[in-house]
């Protein structure tokens, strides 16, 4: 009796530690989304189709997940000034467009103009950071709206002329929303790309539900790649002085790190993944969008990030993914599967509180390290 | 003892609110009064002739100049509707001022006064009616969800642009 | 430091200047851009005169939680929320006038006073995060717990009984609220015009006694042990101040108040834009009161005052003056918006940074002290 008791507390004591680690509002995230996938079929949507959209949103936002991840590492805390990183690949886009550049072609020359943005924002950001130490989020809230809105007025003033991008003929000023046809609009996503619709029409055979599914495979193959390079540097002498100097930085000090240049490092990769995830972002969306778009990125991303269970100063990979698939299914299923059964469209509301309930729940936790 | 002494105080404060409020409900609630001068046909076999002109002035300020199957409006705050009347029933008659107070129905929004059957002294139920608005077919504009196609776009917009 | 009694003239206009570089720099900015916008100064004084009987109330009730060192209160805007809410109510009862702004004033206290505990809650178990926790707050409530307070319960649940704020689906509020029979009432009655400038008293006296109430509010023992947890949390704990109880207490006075700031701003402006209406208040005042030459962890009423003349100033003339330089307004309107987040983003940097540096002088008079008592054994 008593050693069968002992098991089942012992087993008991278990699965609650596992379901701690798991967290609470990420069990009930994604029991929710299982739950919406369920019922998919049932309220008549097209469960395929709307895993290719899971797919296809997942390979557009997953390395602006990933920009969160170095700034966390090194105790930096959440990205909120991820809009610095977004700001440099819209200059990089813009400015590769204004170039002349076509087709695949300018997505690469967008990638080469975004980097030096990147790294010198990056730098300026990381020593203002550095001077800040334990302010960083609400600072970085502020950096991130203060460049947004200077760049609005850059936009206007800046000597774009290029017809496809500016407002009508006056050329005083860039449009809010540009379309990428005939740049780099689905640049990656048509690379290897995996159409099975197409497949079946080649050879003219029927694949049933299969058709509805399409694959990016470029986009996911340079998420693949960008992810195993972080995980590769995390790995490093750096990488792992970058985690030391989160996790604990006066130890990290007393060991011969050097924290603000392993900080300035992190903010600068931060940055120039966050350019990279919004030109990605672009090419899968197939538009640039300037002004004030910026800021719709930042909270949902950093949402995501915590729904795939990092914490403010501890994330994985797996998170970037996790949360990736998670927060982006509950953004497609939720409208599609709410509209089909109630005729009411609550996705909005529901996307809110739970995107932004998340980030206070994370901020809420009592952690050490971040202070 | 003293915390006794905070909750009856609490207790006071928010009996006091509740008054106040009760008390606004009642001498804020606004109506919308229409006013017509037509003939009333056929109450009890009669009719009710419109005057010639009626001049409407509410709290000393001239609202309407109301000839024949003419309407006019005011608001009013308050169940106490007080107006001033300057009646010209004929043609070249000389006008009769009239003080009039009229009592307002709580729970009517607008509400529609017939002259000529009011100053006949008939029953309440021969001159005011309710004012139904006309139901207008409305063009499906305005739906604050903002179609969102892409997921992340329209969220949380608002928050950098705007006057204040 | 005996030198400092006899510092020289131009040493201490320098540290004047220094102590108050922001409202300096912002009295320049708009010396420049008002010739530029070319405004009437009658038109300027009125806008300015009209603009702080609608603001005023509204950045005086940032004052609580920096009294009690939480920083600026981002989620000052719940308070607005809870108004706005009253404020739906009233219209749909068809309250109009004086009445009307006195009921939604009373309507919005248990809105306010429940969003006020839910935030002090929360931001007391985010301690040394509240001003990015009450930023993200805002959205939670606002563009969630809100919008579906709005959108889908006030209708069904809710009633709602005039279907001119109710959007022609059938339930959900539209996305402006008039409110026509409201509008000005509390700013007209009693007003004064001097030339052509009209001065609403009565939200004037509102504001003043206000003031007076904070003024008050300092001296009593609630007021001190506020100061005494913004000073230090340790030490206020130690003294048996009841810390994390002041501090929720300091978060809802500021949301209650905000309420009812929000009314008198509802009715000065006469019309509700409901999904809108609260997202800017919040940031707008805190910049305002920053501008006054408030820090995060200081601020007094004259700050207030001063913040809201020099920030309505700017962004009055900012669309024309922008106009003016580079033939487009929307760059100036660009400017004013950009110069809003770039006084928070300056005044936060200022902030942490002399934290830190205090922290490191502490740190060092500390080790200092230690190495000393060892020399002394």
């Amino acid at each position: 009796m008593g050693t069968s008791n002992k098991a089942a507390t012992l087993e008991k004591s278990r699965l609650q530690t596992m379901a701690a680690e798991y967290g609470v509002p990420r069990m009930i995230i994604t029991g929710f989304l299982l739950l919406l996938l369920v019922m998919a079929p049932f309220v008549g949507v097209n469960l395929p189709m709307q895993i290719t959209n899971i797919i296809n949103r997942f390979s557009w936002n997953a390395v602006l997940v990933l920009a969160m991840v170095p700034m966390i590492h090194s105790g930096c805390g959440l990205n909120f000034g991820l809009p610095l990183g977004v700001i440099s690949g819209l200059l990089g886009g813009t400015l590769s467009i204004q170039l002349g550049f076509t087709g695949s072609m300018s997505f690469v020359v967008a990638v080469l103009i975004a980097t030096p943005f990147a790294v010198i924002f990056g730098l300026g950001y990381g020593w203002l950071l550095n001077k800040i130490k334990g302010g960083e989020m609400m600072i970085a809230t502020y950096v991130g709206l203060s460049i947004i809105s200077f760049m609005c007025m850059m936009w206007l003033l800046l000597p774009y002329n290029s017809p496809t991008m500016v407002y009508g003929l006056s050329a005083n000023g860039l449009r809010p929303t540009i379309s990428l046809d005939g740049f780099y609009n689905q640049a990656l996503a048509k690379f290897l790309e995996i159409d099975f619709e197409k497949i079946a029409q080649a050879r003219g055979i029927s694949l049933g539900w299969l058709e509805y599914i399409k694959i990016p495979t470029g986009s996911l193959l340079m998420f693949a790649l960008l992810a195993v390079l972080m995980w590769a540097f995390l790995h490093t002498k750096t990488g792992t002085a970058m985690t030391a100097v989160g996790s604990n930085p006066n130890f990290a000090r007393a060991a011969g790190i050097n924290v603000d240049r392993v900080r300035t490092l992190s903010v600068v990769m931060s940055t120039w993944l966050g350019a990279m995830g919004i030109l990605i972002y672009q090419q899968g969306f197939g538009f640039i969008q300037l002004y004030t778009a910026p800021n719709n990125l930042t909270l949902p991303t950093v949402s995501a990030i915590l729904i795939g269970g990092a914490l403010v100063n501890k994330a994985t990979i797996g998170n970037v993914i996790i949360g990736t698939i998670l927060f982006q299914g509950m953004v497609t299923m939720t409208p599609t599967v709410m509209n089909a059964m109630v005729h009411m469209d609550m996705s909005e509301v529901i996307r809110s509180i739970v995107s932004n309930g998340m980030i206070l729940y994370a901020l809420t936790r009592k952690q050490e390290g971040t202070k | 003892m003293k915390s006794k002494r905070r909750i009856v105080f609490i207790l006071l404060t928010v009996l006091l609110l509740v008054a106040i409020s009760a008390c606004m409900m009642v001498i804020g609630r606004g109506h919308t009064v229409y006013f017509d001068n037509k003939t009333l046909e056929g109450y009890e076999g009669q009719d009710y002739k419109a005057f010639e002109r009626i001049v409407v002035s509410v709290k000393g300020e001239e609202v309407a100049k109301l000839g024949k199957r003419e309407r006019g409006m005011s608001i009013w705050i308050g169940q106490n509707f007080k107006m001033v009347l300057e009646i010209t029933e004929n043609k070249g008659d000389e006008p009769v001022v009239k003080e009039i107070s009229i009592n307002l129905p709580y729970d009517m929004d607008g509400i529609v006064i017939n002259l000529p059957a009011y100053l006949a002294g008939l029953p309440e139920e021969a001159w005011l009616s309710e004012f139904v608005p006309a139901v207008t077919e409305e063009p499906v504009e305005e739906d604050p969800t903002i179609g969102d196609e892409f997921g992340l776009d329209g969220d949380l917009t608002g928050d950098l642009v705007g006057d204040i | 430091m005996s030198k400092n009694k006899n510092v020289p003239l131009d040493k201490r206009a320098l540290e004047l200047v220094r102590n108050n570089a922001v409202p300096i720099m912002f009295i320049i900015i708009c010396a420049i851009f008002i010739p530029m916008a070319g405004f009437t100064p009658g038109y300027l004084i009125n806008e300015i005169i009209t603009r702080m009987g609608r603001n005023l109330f509204l950045v005086l009730c940032l004052l609580f939680p920096i009294m009690a060192g939480m920083g600026m209160n981002f989620a000052m805007t719940l308070g607005a929320m809870g108004a706005e809410l009253a404020i739906i109510l009233v219209a749909d009862w068809q309250i109009w006038g004086i009445p009307g702004v006195v009921l939604a004033m009373i309507l919005s206290i248990p809105f306010s006073a429940v969003l006020g505990l839910v935030c002090g809650a929360i931001l007391n178990m985010a301690k040394g995060r509240e001003m990015i926790t009450g930023y993200i707050l805002n959205f939670f409530m606002g563009s969630g717990i809100y919008m579906m307070i709005v959108l889908y319960i006030m209708g069904p649940i809710i009633p709602i009984a005039h279907s001119s704020i109710m959007l022609p689906r059938g339930y959900g509020i539209r996305n402006t609220v008039s409110l026509l029979n409201m509008r000005q009432c509390l700013d007209d009655l009693l007003a004064i015009r001097i030339q052509g400038v009209k001065i609403p008293v009565l939200t004037f006296i509102l504001v003043g006694l206000f003031c007076l109430f904070i003024v008050w509010f300092r001296r009593t023992k609630l007021g001190q042990d506020m100061r005494a947890v913004g000073q230090d949390m340790e030490v206020a704990r130690a003294a048996g101040i009841k810390v994390d109880r002041t501090r929720l207490i300091s978060i809802m006075m500021s949301t209650v108040f905000a309420g009812f700031g929000m009314v008198i701003y509802l009715q000065n402006m006469g019309n509700l834009p409901t999904y809108t209406g609260h997202s800017q208040i919040g940031m707008f005042c805190i910049a305002a009161l920053l501008i006054g030459g408030a820090s995060v962890e200081k601020a007094s009423i004259g700050n207030a005052f001063l913040g809201v003349i020099l920030f309505h100033l700017m962004f009055i003339v900012a669309p024309n003056a922008g106009g003016f330089i580079t033939g487009d307004s929307m760059v100036g309107e660009y400017f004013r918006v950009f110069m809003s987040y770039g006084i928070i983003t300056i005044a936060l940097i200022m902030y942490e940074a002399k934290k830190r540096m205090n922290k490191s002088k502490a740190g060092r008079e500390l080790a200092q002290a230690q190495r000393e008592g060892e020399g002394a054994q």
